[in-house]
């Protein structure tokens, strides 16, 4: 009982520097795992608006581009990334909103 | 200042294959007697747009690669835009980028240089700290294995 309690006010802690979902959830208290930006980790240094392929995977289904909160990018590649969306929007390579 | 850029233009999927040969010769030859050096020509074909254009929805890309003085570039894109067949540009100075790119290449190689260097001495004391990690880690989380379950 004793440790319901102790393992609460973690989570309230937890929160404001969280700010995700996951962990108010009320009673279970289940592992996020750590995100990682994907350009640190491959050693991506060139993020091109012509790489349509690797842009998809960071743009949402109706084409908005994926907040760093859930996809996890560093701010400095985030940054890039947002620029060569785009300009790939600009020449119709990426959809400004995608219609069903 | 001689600077490197982009050009990305689409042209009309119904021109002939002749006519946008024809164009991308056309607009060499003018980059040239205005002074620029052009480094690349890359013809993509036909893709499909992300979106409608005056109502195509496929478009022939085809991608310059100059290295000219600033100029040009208003001279040229002038030129794209009166084009009947070009449907839409898009000019990107590289040559900052491609500053940065080679000088992030260069300190990945030197730091992997200086690991590959240090690498026999390196190991020896890691695999020692990494066993004394493992012995010391099950006694932290118990604790708090009980309480993410309940």
């Amino acid at each position: 009982m004793a440790e319901t309690r102790g393992g609460r006010p973690i989570s309230a802690s937890q929160r404001p520097t969280g700010g995700d979902k996951a962990v108010a959830g009320q009673k279970k208290q289940y592992f996020r795992r750590k995100k990682v930006c994907r350009f640190c980790v491959e050693k991506i240094d060139d993020i091109n608006y012509k790489d349509v392929k690797m842009l998809h995977g960071f743009v949402a289904e109706r084409g908005k581009i994926v907040p760093r909160r859930i996809s996890g990018v560093c701010a400095p590649h985030q940054r890039r990334l947002c620029d060569a969306i785009k300009k790939a929007r600009n020449i119709a390579l990426l959809p400004f909103a995608a219609s069903y | 200042m001689n600077r490197i850029y982009e050009e990305l233009f689409i042209v009309k999927p119904d021109a002939a294959d002749e006519e946008v040969d024809q164009y991308v010769e056309q607009l060499r030859t003018q980059l040239t007697t205005a002074g620029a050096t052009v480094d690349k020509v890359d013809k993509w074909g036909k893709r499909k747009l992300a979106y409608r254009i005056d109502k195509y929805r496929e478009g022939n890309y085809v991608l310059f690669q100059f290295t000219s003085q600033p100029d040009v570039v208003k001279e040229l894109e002038r030129r794209l835009r009166v084009s009947d067949i070009v449907l839409k540009f898009l000019t990107v100075r590289i040559d900052e980028t491609l500053k940065r790119l080679e000088k992030r290449k260069k300190q990945r190689d030197k730091r992997a240089a200086k690991r590959a260097a240090s690498a026999p001495a390196a190991p020896a004391p890691a695999q020692p700290s990494l066993a004394q990690m493992m012995t010391e880690t099950p006694a932290a989380p118990m604790p708090g294995q009980p309480k993410g379950e309940a």
